[in-house]
């Protein structure tokens, strides 16, 4: 870990050192420990250091961007040079945005010492024991376990200076058994927090089952989506739609529907990045605070996230949506989550007559038909086909091809418990989902050869 | 084989003297690491550096430069790996990290109980470097710029245009690999793409169009004459036709039929369900947490119909231009051609010295690749291509009654043992009695790897043979992201399921 006082240094001297008229320099630092493991084995254990500085400076209504991989001075410096070439040598661009100004941020409440110093060791132990209570249940064990440190700063010359630190640790597990293999994953801000056992015993229950997997004929199914499956969807919903970008170029399905009903009223989605249920980051990559924004509210298209570029384009304030200066994607949300209601997942499936309970998707691909929010994926582990209300076989892989909003518009519940999805791996972005029971969802292919 | 070429062309010249790698830094930290009695140790230290430019509605949006370095230490200790890396290069920055890859390594002991052998390599001291003409690095931005702003332009003009990009890519990437082996090899890799993407759309119709190749596909070991050969501003006038005329065009009938698809949707077919499957650790069930595995098992080796006579795969890291081309992988193994499929048969996988030994392979197939420094090697795609049969377009035409010919990938989705796949393609054009007919726009086709290969029915010839990149091909925990090549001429299927995507 850099430290607050480090990082915010190194930024500022970045800031004082340009002669710009305008400069934002952001950071994001981090330390990934990964052990990879199958059947018996770690195969890949590491530990990842990295810090991204990116420094973008404006002189004389022209931008330039350059980023370096070090805290290293003389690559810094190097750093603050190559932008204000570039920026000299880019054609002007006239009403460029004004950098913010004057958020003064410090959030270290989800950092964990703990979580931080977790050694080798003790992963490698936990791990150990997983196998050998796989082992004695006769299943075999593969997944990965993370735990690591993410830092944020971001400095401007308009007197943003903004640091967070977090830790986070997070497994998946996937068991197999005969034909069968089941899977379960965590995160957490905190070691301890992490639910490894229970999470084994839920990975074990997808496999240890007696009877072989079916093939079912494609067609409509009702579906009951556990909270990963719908993590899988409306993830990939946020990066098509409620972009301001996607918007503005009408390739969201959301283009000129602000107010409509887009799906069934139950159904309100928010972003937050402030919600210390989800992976909160207090603040975007240009040091604006994150707002809450409500994105689908009961039913209805609601708002959209935006950067300090597109909320100028929108004559709209930013939400504090802004990724990294050298991304081209525009704003996104990160920090999804869906409300929930009253259900839980077995009252989902005790109402069941005849449906498939799906833990996750495979490879979901949004971009089929982005104006009808159609698109495909694939199930995986632990796909049940449920009939009269009970959990009969596991089924073997299925394709879907579907539009979502049309998806959601037939809903029969919303679960109350919520889960957090997240891939401990990777650097942003985190949902809050509970179940879903949906009337009808279209499977358009299976696997077998 | 080119990689004796290549070490033959190291020793005729002056060797490690010319990239300003810290060569006595990694050779001396080698040394201290076959000291401190590792099985085996590899260092990587990298210098990469990255010029990406955007050109959006007529102006320059973004413009960037991002530079890293620094140094990866893998160690093997008693049957287990270590990895850690660190941009600093202090000795005692580089004297920690190594410290923490031998302490993961050691770690792993109390869990793993079998030993991981290794694939002999012959140790080499080499160089290689790229073929490069005109270093995009020393091509002024104005110029970059201008040519990018003129083929925007050209893509403006009606009002359906709702957006019209333009971007170009520079990377130049050099290596210093030094194994306690006795291996010190210092690599120069220098690419170079560039494209452009057009939305257009009219009431609810929303349309794109890419050229060359959508997903920033045209990008080549090469300097800035690549991009000067794509004719972007000719390409730009023929995406902005295509956009407007798919905004009207019908989709297609849902029905089995015959496609033609062209390279740049090979491409895409060939990374999915061939690259990917052929990749030995998913077979070995590395991945299983999140790519996936594979259906190709060991024992399908040699024994399993991939596709029909007509399909020849390779992996192809010697080859000139792909962007999964080298001189050697990241475990120092030479670069090779490597048959994946014979006349239909699946012959080969892609490997690593450690995975090959697992199935007692007589060598590694060379594609162990890291994103950069600061990730271990991963068994991966090199130029994964589908080798250029003899057919003329007009002739794969020739006696398909309906049909349809697809371009430019759009979007892609393969299960998680790479059997059921699905892709939509940007464009497409009726068959009829032999010839193309209307455009059609969202057509999708699906089917089963071995099933939809098993019906190749033709590939084209050499002259229709092109090499592309997919620069985002997505890998590991933590996510790697690499650039892998794939050529490939046009390829005809029978009996394929099309649906218009809606």
């Amino acid at each position: 870990m850099i430290g607050e006082s480090r990082l915010l240094s190194v930024l500022s001297k970045m800031v004082r050192r340009s002669r710009a008229d305008a400069v934002s320099v952001c950071a994001h630092a981090k330390t990934r420990q990964v052990f990879r493991f199958a059947h018996e084995a770690i195969h890949q254990n590491l530990i990842q250091e990295e810090a991204n500085i990116i420094v973008k400076v404006i002189q004389e209504h022209r931008i330039g961007l350059a980023s370096a991989q070090t805290l290293d001075t003389l690559s810094l410096n190097r750093c603050v040079k190559a932008a204000q070439e570039i920026a000299a040598h880019c054609p002007s661009r006239n009403g460029l945005p004004h950098l913010p100004e004057k958020h003064r941020i410090r959030f270290l409440e989800d950092y964990d010492l703990e979580t931080e110093k977790t050694s080798a060791g003790a992963c490698v132990a936990t791990l150990k024991r997983l196998f050998h209570l796989c082992k004695g249940a006769g299943s075999e064990l593969a997944g990965s376990l993370v735990t690591g440190v993410d830092e944020f700063a971001v400095v401007n010359s308009s007197g943003v200076s903004c640091y967070s630190a977090s830790t986070l640790a997070g497994i998946k597990l996937v068991t197999l058994y005969r034909q069968l293999s089941g899977y379960a994953s965590g995160v957490a801000r905190r070691w301890k927090d992490l639910p490894i056992d229970s999470l084994l015993q839920q990975s074990l229950k997808q496999v240890l089952h007696q009877q072989d997997p079916i093939s079912l004929p494609v067609g409509t199914y009702e579906v009951i989506l556990e909270p990963e499956a719908v993590a899988d969807l409306v993830t990939w919903l946020s990066t098509i739609a409620f972009g301001a970008k996607s918007v503005e170029e009408r390739m969201s399905f959301l283009a000129g529907r602000m107010g409509d009903t887009v799906c069934d009223p139950q159904i309100t989605i928010v972003d937050d990045g402030t919600d210390p249920s989800g992976l909160r980051m207090p603040f975007d990559f240009e040091g604006v605070p994150k707002q809450r924004v409500v994105l689908i509210d009961e039913g209805k298209a609601a708002g959209l996230v935006y950067d300090s570029h597109y909320a100028q384009r929108f004559n709209h304030p930013s939400t504090g949506h802004a990724l990294p200066p050298d991304e081209v994607e525009g704003p996104l949300p990160l920090h999804l989550a869906m409300n929930p209601a009253n259900s839980s997942l077995a009252q989902m499936i005790r109402s069941c007559q005849r449906g498939l309970l799906i833990p996750r998707f495979h490879y979901v691909n949004g971009l089929l038909n982005q104006r009808e929010t159609l698109m495909t994926g694939l199930t995986r582990e632990g796909t049940f086909l449920i009939e009269d209300g009970k959990m009969r076989q596991p089924v073997r892989t299925m394709r879907f091809t579907q539009g979502l909003m049309e998806a959601l518009s037939q809903l029969r519940a919303i679960s109350k418990e919520r889960r957090l999805i997240a891939n401990p791996s990777e650097d942003l972005g985190c949902a809050v989902m509970p179940a879903l029971h949906l009337a009808k969802f279209k499977f358009t292919g299976r696997s077998e050869s | 084989m080119s990689a004796n070429r290549l070490v033959k062309s190291a020793r005729a010249r002056p060797v490690f003297k010319n990239l300003d790698l810290p060569c006595d830094l990694v050779t001396d930290l080698v040394r201290s690491l076959a000291r401190r009695g590792v099985d085996y140790a590899d260092v990587r230290f990298e210098r990469h550096l990255h010029e990406s430019l955007l050109v959006e509605q007529g102006k320059a949006s973004s413009i960037s430069l991002s530079e890293s370095s620094g140094m990866g230490i893998r160690v093997l200790a008693k049957g287990s790996w270590g990895f850690a890396c660190t941009p600093h290069l202090a000795p005692r920055s580089i004297q920690k990290t190594a410290t923490r890859a031998i302490d993961l390594a050691q770690a792993s002991v109390m869990l793993n109980r079998r030993v991981s052998p290794l694939a002999a390599v012959r140790a080499v001291k080499a160089i290689h470097r790229s073929p490069c003409e005109i270093d995009p690095f020393d091509v002024p931005l104005s110029k970059k710029l201008d040519y990018l702003l003129w083929a925007n332009t050209t893509l403006l003009g009606p009002d359906s245009i709702q957006r019209a990009s333009t971007h170009m890519d520079s990377y130049k990437r050099h290596k210093l690999f030094c194994s306690t082996e006795g291996s010190l090899i210092e690599q120069q890799i220098i690419e170079c793409g560039a494209g452009l993407e057009v939305v257009a759309q009219h009431g609810n119709e929303t349309q794109l169009r890419s050229f060359p190749n959508s997903h920033h596909g045209a990008l080549a070991q090469a300097g800035f004459e690549y991009v000067k050969q794509l004719d972007l501003v000719g390409g730009a006038k023929r995406a902005q036709q295509e956009v407007l005329q798919l905004l009207r065009a019908p989709t297609p009938r849902s029905n089995t039929t015959t496609i033609i698809l062209d390279p740049t949707q090979v491409v895409m077919q060939l990374h999915e369900s061939c690259g990917h499957p052929t990749e030995l650790d998913r077979v070995l069930g590395q991945e299983l947490s999140y790519a996936g595995g594979s259906f190709l098992s060991p024992e399908c080796l040699g024994q399993l119909r991939y596709g029909s006579p007509a399909v020849n795969i390779v992996a192809d890291a010697t080859i000139p231009g792909g962007v999964g081309s080298f001189g050697f992988d990241d475990e120092g193994v030479p670069a090779q051609r490597t048959e994946l499929v014979h006349a239909g048969l699946f012959v080969g996988y892609l490997s690593s010295r450690e995975s090959a030994a697992r199935l007692q392979l007589s060598s590694s197939s060379g594609a162990m690749r890291a994103e950069s420094w600061n990730g271990p090697p991963l068994v991966r795609m090199t130029n994964v291509n589908l080798e250029a049969g003899e057919a003329t377009l007009e002739e794969l035409l020739r006696d398909i009654k309906n049909g349809y010919l697809l371009s430019t990938n759009k979007s892609w989705s393969i299960d998680d043992r790479r059997l059921n796949f699905q892709f939509t393609t940007e464009i497409g054009w009726e068959i009829t009695n032999g010839k193309l007919g209307a455009i059609i726009k969202n057509p999708l086709y699906t089917g089963i790897t071995p099933t939809f290969w098993g019906r190749c029915t033709g590939v084209g010839r050499p002259e229709d043979w092109r090499l592309w990149g997919v620069p985002n091909c997505a890998k590991g925990e933590p996510m790697q992201l690499m650039h892998v090549g794939h050529g490939a001429s046009y390829a005809r299927f029978d009996g394929v399921t099309v649906a218009p995507a809606r």
